[in-house]
This record gives structure tokens, C-alpha cells and sequence, in this order.
């Protein structure tokens, strides 16, 4: 698929598979549709039609300077799908920021959201652990904090290196994206009780766990996982991840 | 399939990379059954995914390509080699 335009915005979009239609979001910084692409997104695309995309300023969608809120990038979302004739009811899957944003979305348009699946939510956002290792440490200490897989391409130095710290650096320096994640309000308990029956899955030594205590106290018919790693459980409970997804989705 | 076919789809393989990389230096970067996508091409992981997209497009329902990356470890994708894929739409077509 070309490049989208939608929301003002120069779109990377990937339609994956048959079957039910669900859309797939990755979490900020080093995040973009590569994220499920080569995680849980083959084994699903068997029994679904899936959307992977890049959220402004991550992997082939403009690099824009501002609108990283929640808000904003829910809206991004809602262009797209219409774009794409993404119209009728769909789920929604997001990991980590990005589950933020399907959250958003699913409380603007309760009407176009079938099933939510959030992996690794962080309420509020400013716990998002990867931000919080990011205002704590020294920009060349930034790596350490990263997934393994990243670390692997920053350990060889390379041209996938570059590329990714040229991405980060933008990011993190040219945009407005860490304000915007760490203006971002917390969801009272009110707002977030009017979601039904999401997936909620988190990991067991994640710092996020208890946020996926709450929410599955304050939402009605929520369902939480709890699966092995952290809290980049595409990457470390790839396995697990995708049969809990799969299982939720349904055929 | 016989070796001239693969040949061939090595060919239309490297012209993928070549136009999803876009830049000046892969045009001049030999590519063969033994590159490397990681090591040798450095590929980032947008990229491949750009790759896969083209792959759909030229070669059509035949080549599942999303499919053949659905039994590999993430380890693995990493470390594969042009040949691989190569070897592996060879069979589907």
C-alpha cells in the first residue's frame, strides 16, 4: 500500500490477511507497524484482516512537530480508517502509547470499536517506562534503556543505527512528543468505566502491572492477562501475546 | 524450478531492495544469495516491512509472504539471508 494522506499527514499503511478487520498500534519512539509486523502480526493476519500503521513522526509517516497528545493521534487514527473505508465496527490492538491511543478512540468513537485489546497501557502516561528512563538518563546513555532488538542494531553501529537515533533524536528534540506524552492527563475512573470487555494484558515484572490491576477493577467485563517479561511483551512473550490476541479477536 | 528462474527472481528480489532503500549507495552494492539483509544490507525494520508490501504487490497471493514469516523466530528474520527468500518464493511460484 502507498502512503496514506490522512489527518494532514502523510500516512504509512500496511493491510495484512483476511477476516475480521483489526488495527494494530505500536508504542512512542521505537515503535512503528515493524513492531507487530514481525511479532504476532503473521500468525493473526491467518484469521483476520489487520491494519499496521505508523504513527506520525515513527517509521514512513511524517515526521511532524507537534500533536502527540492522545487526542490528536486518535484523530490521525479515525482519518486514516476512513480513508482506507475502515468505516463499520472494528478492534482495536495497542501496545504501550499506542494503547493509549486506541483507548482514546474507543472513548471518542465507542461506536466504531468492536474489541479493545490494550498491551501494557501506562495510566498515566507519564509512567510510560521507556519515557521515564528517557528524562532520567544522558542522551548517550539512551540505548540502555531500550529493547533488546534496538540494542542489537545501536550495538553494531551501522547504518541501522544511524537511522534509528537520527529517528529518536528527531523525536525526542525536534518535536513536541515528550510534552506531549507527559501533559497527558490521567483517565478518571468514570471515563474509563464507560469501555466494555477489553483484553487487558500485561507483564508480570512490568512497572505498568498495576495499572492493568486497576483498569481491570473499573471496567466492566475486562479480562486480564498477565504473561511473562516486561513491558515489551511483543518481543518478550511473542508467542504467549499472539495466543492471548488471537484468543480475544475470536476467528 | 530451474537455476535460470532463480536467477531471475534473485534479479527481482535486488531491484525490490534497491527501489525500498532509495538511496544512492545499494545501487552500486552487489546483491546475491548470500547477502544478508541485517549484516550485510543493514536493513532497517521499516524497510523490510516495505519489502514484504512490494514483494505482495509483484508477485501476487501466490508468494505469502507474510505467511512464510509467521513460523520464524524474530532472531531468525534478523539474520536471514536474500537467498532464503529467494529459495522461498522460487517454490511458491
Amino acid at each position: 500500500m502507498p502512503l496514506v494522506l490522512a489527518n494532514g499527514l502523510s500516512q504509512n499503511a500496511v493491510e495484512l490477511g483476511q477476516g475480521s478487520r483489526v488495527v494494530m498500534l505500536h508504542g512512542l519512539l521505537v515503535g512503528s507497524s515493524a513492531s507487530w509486523y514481525f511479532t504476532c502480526a503473521p500468525a493473526l493476519a491467518r484469521d483476520h484482516r489487520l491494519l499496521l500503521y505508523d504513527m506520525r513522526g515513527h517509521g514512513r509517516s511524517s515526521r511532524a512537530p507537534r500533536g502527540y497528545d492522545t487526542a490528536t493521534l486518535a484523530e490521525d487514527l479515525r482519518a486514516l480508517l476512513d480513508v482506507l473505508g475502515w468505516r463499520g465496527p472494528i478492534s482495536v490492538v495497542g501496545h504501550s502509547y499506542g494503547a493509549l491511543v486506541a483507548l482514546r478512540f474507543a472513548l471518542d468513537h465507542p461506536e466504531r470499536v468492536h474489541k479493545l485489546a490494550l498491551v501494557e497501557a501506562p495510566l498515566p502516561p507519564s509512567r510510560l517506562p521507556d519515557l521515564q528512563a528517557f528524562f532520567a538518563l544522558d542522551p548517550s546513555k539512551m540505548a540502555e534503556s531500550l529493547p533488546q532488538v534496538t540494542r542489537h542494531f545501536l550495538d553494531r553501529r551501522g547504518r541501522q543505527a544511524e537511522k534509528l537515533l537520527a529517528s529518536l533524536s528527531h523525536l525526542c528534540f525536534e518535536t513536541t512528543a515528550l510534552a506531549d506524552v507527559r501533559a497527558e492527563r490521567d483517565l478518571p475512573d468514570k471515563e474509563l468505566a464507560r469501555l466494555s470487555a477489553p483484553l487487558l494484558v500485561y507483564g508480570e515484572s512490568s512497572s505498568c502491572r498495576e495499572v492493568g490491576e486497576r483498569l481491570a477493577r473499573v471496567i466492566p467485563g475486562s479480562k486480564l492477562v498477565l504473561l511473562p517479561g516486561g513491558h515489551n511483551l511483543h518481543l518478550e512473550s511473542t508467542a504467549e501475546l499472539t495466543q492471548a490476541l488471537a484468543d480475544y479477536l475470536g476467528g | 524450478m530451474t537455476a535460470r528462474d532463480r536467477t531471475a527472481v534473485l534479479q527481482e528480489v535486488a531491484r525490490l531492495i534497491r527501489e525500498v532503500v532509495g538511496e544512492a549507495w545499494i545501487e552500486d552494492k552487489d546483491i546475491g544469495m548470500e547477502t544478508s539483509f541485517g549484516h550485510d544490507l543493514e536493513l532497517e525494520s521499516i524497510e523490510f516491512v516495505a519489502l514484504g508490501e512490494r514483494l505482495q504487490t509483484h508477485f501476487g497471493k501466490q508468494v505469502d509472504f507474510v505467511g512464510w514469516l509467521s513460523g520464524k523466530e524474530l532472531d531468525e528474520i534478523l539474520g536471514l539471508k536474500v537467498g532464503d527468500l529467494v529459495e522461498f518464493i522460487a517454490r511458491c511460484l
